[in-house]
């Protein structure tokens, strides 16, 4: 379960304070599909990026599986992510140096997982890339990029999913197609998934919604 | 806890498998990009293992050759005839088996000439008259045959390649030395007591001893040098020479053991080797340089990739570590690829030297000592450069993947600083490791960081005052001053690189040339350009007018009598009278002086201290001295002390009553550490040395020579014009030397402005991919390029230039001691070679820039 408890985000801009997301309060229970949608600027990516651990909150209170995420330093959040969160760009952010399996195989290997390379073949093949194995990012396409991080984000079977408005980048059938996959992943196996959309169709789909306008809530539930 | 401490064990084992992979997928990766980085740091470990490699071949085989090079095992060697007693030791030696064999022999510099009068060719040679048991150690090789005595017997002589070459004789001519003649039987190709490097003023001949009475050279006051050779068993040398030495210093004998020369070889070459591979050293700290520039790039260029492994869970320290693992493989690579290149370079080093006669051949290979050094230091440079811009890969925040305004965050400052401290100090260290001196360590990297500095802050004030332009109507000059005074520019980096090449190289450049008109404006068409040694009293009117008979009226030389005389001892008004051990002790004032007379000072004499007398002393009267004031500077001889000489063995005391300030540069007017009031030697036998001028015409001039030769066979001729072009090829040759160093260096400046330009051209390429969209031309593009690195050029060549000039300033006023010849035609060539250079390399290392399409760069972006 994720718990928020008055998290609230404020940054300096123009040497003025600009607030973009309000205090805020949020229970996700186990293997829910949230929904976060919202105008643009309306602090989705922020709250999105909170419940990484990407970026800490000017107050408030996180609590994933029980632990504050607030408390803890950015190994300590490396490390929670590592094991317990997948997370899926609109913009794919693969490491261009690295082949699609390689990008796949990052986060086992932090890990420490000795069967990476068998799951990591798996995992290609799940997401359709089974021959691209050994293409570089600036090789696929969109479509194929946005796979191959989807691969990445579910490679530590992590309990929790952020999504980033990941078909915001493609075309609308290849965004069916990464949205169908994410959908199967989160009914398989149970996950938490949180997705960050401003398409109201898709997010009729989900099990809840959350409406920012902003940086405050206007709706939920 | 075992549990658990075995699965931490694990975790971390697991872990760094994932940064070795990282690291092997990074280098896989970026490896061209860096590809700069590594040669850098080869050029710079590939001159240290050379330098260090190729001393050390040297070293290797002359260090057990310490004998031969001796030719004995312990030699004495006497200005003077050896006195009885020591011939009396030397016997009572030999009967206590303390010494086994012993040879004696005579050196003296003379004239040799061909027999045939109608030759009118000399030249200076080294004679050594040698008798049967010679050389104790080592062998005397012959270009034919083996060398036995009996070759020299009977008016043999064998001689070195150069006599032959230079008197246009051959085996089994005459060669006239002295009163005698002797017939050539042999031509020397390797010689014991030959050192490498050694001053030497002509080429060797070799004849008997026994007949070098019948040369006639052997005559009061002339220059020749007495040896004993001695064969001596190991355990009896140390305490032999320890007994020697005390018991002859007051004769001024000379002893020297093979074990001491030694252990003083083995200090030269400690100290040459430390100090030449400095200039390896500085040629690597360039390249870290560089090392630091691509290694801020390339983090810059690596910071999304930085934050999305982060955001997969790696830690800062993990990220880290691969970034320093990858450096540290590149600088192994670069490190191997300089012991490589050294290798390469010291095959081809027999090729350059096979011209230089060495007593013993030397194989010359990579030390493993000096790969190893080599290695180690290029790994410990790369590291302290790359580090500190490595340390922003912590600070980098994966939220950036969310917001693009989450620029680098840089490391906190107290971080930074201590890494700064900790480069420093590892800097200083290896500096000082290498320079095997603390104080030479010190001072290489406080006066290189001063230097660097020094350019880097002028070039910055340079490039802002470039400001204003960026407010031009020429679109290509805008764009060019608006890249240089950007934030972040590579400005500061190539401004340092290539003006500190531009410094070395004009530096040197500039100090040559002053050294050169320095030596012909004093050497002017009037000036004297003869020497003549060793005139005898009785010959000085038939030498004057010789001479004045025969070069083209230009005057009678003036002879000057000349002595040779030993300090034996010091009173002064503080001291007491001090033996020689004593005054030995306080440096070289115990070796021997050429000494002379006169009434008056010469031109380049002024009297600072004391008073000069007036006329001859009277008969009687205590000798008055006057001495240079360097001695009283080093060994506080102040007028009114007393110094007991020892001249031609016997004592004469003088008083000292004038300090004299000589100009030494003016060497024609000669110059003279001592000179006594007339009368002090009155009686003593003396020969007269003199300056005098020769005829313009080299025909005339050797026959003057040879004329001179023949009828005086006892007098030696040196003539100037060939010292002044011997002297003019080694200031030649040690520019050749350290231009090579200021080259490399500006290779290395090169390389750093190509590796800057090619780091930063990912953001010109897709800088000129909008320029482009937006109507620019590819020569328009190219024209802003040129400008950008012309200019950039132009300023790093003129604070170059003008670092050039301060050093050259300061060199030729405080330590050549002579007068500054700016050389204003130098400096603005240097700065234009500079600007085309930089702006060529500026734009050849950026054709991408000019050949990408801009659809396809932007869409990449």
């Amino acid at each position: 379960m994720i718990e928020l408890r008055q998290v609230s985000k404020t940054v300096e801009s123009g040497g003025r304070p600009l607030t973009i997301l309000h205090p805020l309060d949020l229970v996700i229970p186990d293997g829910q599909f949230l929904a976060i949608v919202g105008p643009s600027g309306s602090g989705k990516s922020t709250l999105l990026g909170l419940l990484a651990g990407l970026d800490a909150p000017s107050s408030g209170q996180i609590l994933v599986g029980g632990t504050d995420i607030t408390t803890l330093d950015e190994d300590g959040l490396a490390r929670l992510r590592g094991s317990s969160i997948g997370f899926v760009f609109q913009f794919f952010h693969l490491v261009p140096s690295l082949t699609a399996l390689e990008n796949i195989l990052v986060p086992m290997e932090i890990a420490g997982r000795p069967d990476a390379a068998v799951r990591g073949s798996r995992l290609l093949d799940e997401v359709g890339l089974a021959d691209r194995g050994h293409h570089y990012p600036s090789q696929l396409s969109g479509g194929e990029q946005q796979r191959i991080a989807i691969a990445r984000a579910l490679a530590n079977e992590p309990s929790l999913v952020l999504a980033d408005e990941p078909t915001g980048n493609l075309d609308s059938q290849t965004g069916r197609y990464i949205l169908d996959l994410l959908l199967s992943v989160h009914r398989a196996r149970g996950t938490t998934l949180v997705l960050v959309t401003h398409d109201a169709e898709l997010a009729a789909l989900a099990d809840a919604r959350l409406v920012l306008r902003d940086g405050r809530v206007v709706a939920d539930g | 806890m075992r549990a658990w401490s075995f699965a931490m064990g694990g975790w971390w084992l697991m872990a760094s498998a994932f940064v070795i992979r990282m690291t092997v997928r990074e280098v896989r990766s970026s490896w061209r990009r860096l590809l700069f980085f590594f040669i850098c740091i080869a050029i710079g470990v590939a001159s240290i293992v050379t330098l260090r490699s190729v001393i050390q071949s040297v070293r290797g085989a002359l260090a057990h050759q310490a004998r031969e090079m001796l030719g004995a095992d312990l030699l004495l060697s006497s200005g003077n005839p050896f006195p009885p007693a020591l011939r009396t030791a030397a016997d009572v030696a030999r009967r206590d088996q303390d010494v086994t064999r012993v040879s004696e022999a005579v050196e003296l510099i003379t004239m040799a000439r061909p027999d045939d009068p109608a030759r009118t060719v000399t030249r200076l040679v080294e004679l050594r008259a040698v008798d049967a048991t010679f050389p104790i150690r080592g062998a005397i090789r012959l270009g034919e045959g083996t060398y036995r005595h009996a070759l020299l017997e009977q008016h043999g002589a064998l001689v070195r390649p150069e006599v032959l070459a230079q008197l246009g004789l051959s085996v089994g001519d005459s060669l006239r030395i002295g009163d005698a003649s002797f017939t050539i039987r042999g031509v020397v190709t390797a010689e014991p007591n030959r050192n490498l490097g050694n001053f030497s003023v002509g080429p060797r001949v070799f004849i008997d001893r026994a007949d070098l009475p019948a040369t006639g050279l052997l005559s009061v006051g002339s220059r020749a040098t007495f040896q004993l050779l001695f064969e001596v068993p190991d355990q009896a040398l140390d305490p032999l020479a320890a007994r020697w030495r005390e018991a002859f210093a007051e004769q001024f004998v000379s002893v020297r053991s093979y074990r001491r020369s030694e252990d003083q070889m083995g200090e030269n070459f400690d100290r040459a080797e430390n100090y030449l591979s400095l200039v390896g050293l500085v040629v690597l700290i360039l390249g870290g340089i560089g090392v630091s520039s691509v290694t801020r790039v390339f983090v810059q260029q690596k910071v999304r990739s930085i934050a999305i492994l982060k955001c997969l869970g790696a830690s800062g320290g993990q990220v880290l570590t691969i970034y320093l693992t990858q450096v540290f493989t590149l600088a192994l690579a670069g490190c191997l690829l300089g012991v490589a290149l050294a290798a390469g370079v010291i095959a081809a080093v027999p090729l350059f030297l096979g011209a230089v006669p060495l007593t013993v051949p030397v194989v010359y290979a990579l030390t493993l000592s000096a790969v190893f050094q080599g290695v180690l230091i290029g790994l410990l440079v790369s590291m302290v450069f790359a580090v500190v811009p490595l340390l922003d890969v912590r600070a980098v925040k994966p939220a950036l993947l969310l917001r693009q305004d989450t620029g680098v965050a840089e490391t906190g400052r107290g971080v930074r600083l201590m890494a700064i401290g900790v480069s420093a100090v590892v800097m200083v260290s290896i500096a000082i490791w290498q320079a095997g001196s603390l104080q030479v360590g010190l001072g290489l990297v406080v006066g290189m960081s001063g230097v660097g500095l020094v350019l880097h802050g002028a070039g910055l004030v340079l490039v802002r005052a470039l400001r204003p332009l960026r407010h031009t109507g020429n679109f290509a000059l805008r764009q060019a001053v608006i890249h240089l005074v950007r934030p972040g520019s590579q400005a500061g980096v190539i401004l340092l690189a290539v003006g500190l090449g531009t410094f070395f190289i004009l530096g040197i450049r500039a100090i040559q040339t002053n050294l050169l008109q320095d030596f012909s404006v004093q050497a002017g068409p009037e000036s004297p350009d003869m020497f003549l040694l060793d005139v005898q009293a009785d010959q000085r009117e038939a030498v004057s007018t010789f001479i004045a008979q025969r070069n083209d009226g230009a005057g009678a030389p003036v002879l000057v009598p000349v002595l040779r005389a030993r300090v034996g001892a010091v009173r002064g008004k503080a001291v007491n009278l001090e033996n020689v051990q004593d005054v030995r002790g306080r440096g070289s004032l115990a070796r021997e002086y050429t000494v002379t007379y006169r009434a008056a000072l010469e031109a380049n004499e002024t009297v600072i201290a004391g008073q000069w007398w007036a006329g001859p002393a009277a008969p009687g009267a205590e000798a008055e001295v006057s001495v240079e004031e360097s001695l009283r500077d080093r060994y506080q001889i102040q007028p009114g002390d007393v110094i007991r000489f020892d001249v031609l063995g016997r004592p004469l005391t003088a008083r000292v009553t004038s300090v004299r300030h000589v100009d030494w540069k003016d060497f024609r007017s000669g110059g003279f550490m001592f000179v006594f009031r007339p009368g002090a030697f009155d009686g003593a036998p003396h020969t007269f040395m003199s300056t005098a001028k020769g005829p313009s015409d080299l025909a005339a001039r050797s026959e003057l020579v040879a004329g001179l030769v023949d009828r005086f066979p006892n007098v030696s001729v040196i003539d100037l014009r060939e010292t002044m072009q011997t002297i003019q090829g080694m200031v030649r040759n040690v520019t050749f030397g350290i231009s090579v160093v200021g080259g490399l260096v500006l290779f290395s400046g090169t390389l750093i402005l190509v590796g800057a330009v090619s780091m930063t051209k990912f953001r010109r390429v897709y800088e000129a991919a909008i320029l482009k969209t937006l109507g620019a031309t590819t020569r328009l593009v190219a024209t802003s390029l040129l400008l950008e690195y012309g200019l950039l050029g132009a300023i790093a060549g003129t604070v170059g230039a003008l670092g050039a000039l301060a050093l050259s300033w300061w060199l030729s006023v405080y330590i050549l001691d002579m007068p500054w010849l700016p050389n204003p035609a130098l400096s603005m060539a240097g700065i234009g070679v500079t600007a085309v250079a930089a702006s060529m390399v500026g734009v050849l290392a950026s054709l991408d820039v000019l050949r990408g399409k801009p659809l396809s760069t932007l869409r990449a972006e």
